[in-house]
């Protein structure tokens, strides 16, 4: 136990090393989301319908900004040590799948609590919203575990391709389909059923709902299935994640 | 007996899809050897290699290593190895030390920094300690990498074609390190294509097309070779074929005593690459005749 928790955080540490030395991925990871945070603004600014209501739309979208980049930038970084073979050194070595993905959650988790805390304060700020310090509190919470959840997903879909390209198609298949399938467009309740059975196999469905609730001046208390269903889906991935992570390319 | 067997193949088998990249490896390694796997690429070398780290699964067959089978036993087994593969598979942003830091605080060191200095030190990169190995040469990389096999001081190294690309200086200071660390009871596996690398291996085996063609010491495989006199005399050349030289040359010389006219001898041996050619040769002769 004590040696697997020594693993880990040696990966982590091995992790935040290298972020450290890799300034254009910390520039991705924080820089990136603000950037798309920024043009999502001006998008929702041109809408001179008096009658829209931009806070039902800007912290899903806050969220799927963040699932998005999280997402194939933890796959990427993973695909590569696959292919550059470090992944079955460091297995080879005595880590274990275990030591490497928590490890690399916990490293990365850093990078979320940053990357959450400045997507909310800059949407807070440019759509000049004005919600209550513990609905801000709970917001933040809901992006850092989505974000947390991401890399999880990350890692896993990281054993489907072979290399950095292949991660691509991940984009068309699970990242887009996600903005229709969370209700951040339309009603989940609006879609065909399949698509309502589909849609549970997204985390940002279970974000968005409590997103929406919280909007609406309701509290975390008020969407605790949602809040349970989130980590035990990125539990779930995880677990995924372990039993299925390959030592070899 | 099977104490003393660091590595026990049999009957190893390994399919990747249709092809079949081993087809029943039997072989042994004694503790305390340098033994080479020598054989040309793709000829099944890694495969063999990742099969005995636990890094793949064999489909039929068993294997030992250290008396742990990898696939069941691969946490204990993996405390006593170390793995330096075909790649450099380092982490290109971090330090040559913060590499071995990395790799070496999986088995839990006390002395760790002290051992990643001396290690440093034994693959002679002290100096380059703290730059970042993407700014590296190729041949520091190869040394980094064997540094990362080597800093918890494994009893058996496995190393895949660890001099592939590098030049001739370093082919010759690796294999001096490898001697050295044979010197102090580490057993090592290396597999190489370079036919010129085998002459420092207690024992090697030549494999091809995934079977093991045979397994011998570098001396008696260099006995296994012809040898060609070839004597001037008068203008006129004569030919000699020579089984084992150092007895037959004396036979063949004896023939002309001490015959004036003689010009010039010339004595030709084969190397052991022809020679390991030649039973490659052999071998895809007999496959192609079934």
């Amino acid at each position: 136990m004590f040696a697997s928790l020594r693993r880990t955080l040696s990966v982590t540490q091995r992790v935040l090393s290298q972020l450290r030395h890799d300034r254009r991925f910390i520039a991705f990871t924080l820089i990136v989301p603000l950037a798309v945070a920024y043009v999502l603004f001006i998008f929702f600014d041109a809408f001179e319908n008096p009658m829209f209501d931009p806070t039902q739309f800007v912290f899903p979208f806050g969220a799927f900004i963040i699932h998005f980049i999280t997402f194939i930038l933890t796959a990427i970084v993973l695909v590569r040590e696959r292919v550059m073979e470090t992944l079955t050194r460091s297995l080879v070595n005595g880590y274990s799948q275990t030591d490497l993905i928590l490890g690399y959650l916990l490293a990365y988790s850093t990078l979320a609590t940053v990357q959450s805390l400045l997507v909310l304060t800059e949407l807070t700020y440019l759509f000049e919203l004005d919600f209550s310090l513990e609905t801000l509190a709970s917001i933040y919470l809901v992006m850092w575990l989505l974000a947390v959840i991401s890399m999880a997903l990350g890692i896993f879909m990281s054993n489907f391709a072979r290399n950095e390209g292949q991660v691509l198609p991940f984009i068309p298949l699970i990242l887009l389909p996600s903005i229709f399938l969370s209700g951040i467009v339309l009603s989940v309740d609006q879609l065909p059923d399949w698509a309502q059975t589909l849609s549970r196999f997204t985390p940002l469905f279970y974000a968005t709902e409590i997103l929406h609730t919280l909007v609406d001046n309701g509290t975390l208390a008020d969407e605790s299935a949602a809040l349970i269903n989130l980590p035990i889906y990125g539990l779930v991935v995880l677990v995924l994640a372990r039993f299925t992570l390959r030592e070899s390319a | 007996m099977s104490a003393q067997l660091a590595i026990q193949a049999q009957g190893v088998q390994k399919r990747y899809g249709h092809i079949s990249a081993l087809k029943g490896v039997d072989l042994t390694v004694t503790e305390g050897q340098i033994f080479g796997l020598i054989g040309a690429n793709g000829a099944g070398k890694s495969t063999f290699i990742k099969l005995l780290v636990g890094a793949a699964k064999a489909d039929k067959g068993s294997l030992q290593v250290l008396g742990f089978d990898p696939r069941r036993h691969k946490a204990a087994l993996r405390q006593e190895i170390g793995y330096m593969p075909q790649a450099p598979a380092l982490y290109e942003d971090l330090t040559a030390a913060e590499n071995l830091r990395f790799f070496g605080r999986a088995h839990g060191m006390k002395n760790l920094n002290e051992q990643v200095e001396t290690t440093l030190d034994f693959v002679e990169l002290s100096q380059r300690a703290d730059d970042p190995v993407n700014t590296l040469s190729g041949g520091m990389k190869q040394r980094v990498s064997l540094g990362c096999a080597l800093v918890h001081q494994p009893s058996l190294l496995l190393l895949d074609e660890p001099t592939a690309g590098i030049d001739l200086r370093l082919r010759s200071a690796f294999w001096q390190h490898f001697k050295k660390l044979a010197a102090q009871g580490t057993t090592i596996l290396v597999s190489t294509h370079q036919m010129d690398e085998v002459v420092h291996c207690n024992e090697l085996a030549i494999i091809d097309e995934g079977s093991i063609l045979t397994t011998d010491t570098p001396q008696n495989l260099l006995q296994q070779g012809q040898a060609e006199a070839r004597v001037w005399r008068g203008g006129q050349m004569e030919k000699h074929a020579l089984q084992d030289y150092p007895v037959d040359l004396p036979k063949a010389l004896h023939a002309y005593g001490l015959d004036p006219q003689i010009d010039r001898i010339e004595l030709e041996a084969n190397t052991l690459e022809r020679i390991v050619l030649g039973l490659i040769e052999k071998a895809a002769r007999l496959s192609g005749g079934k």
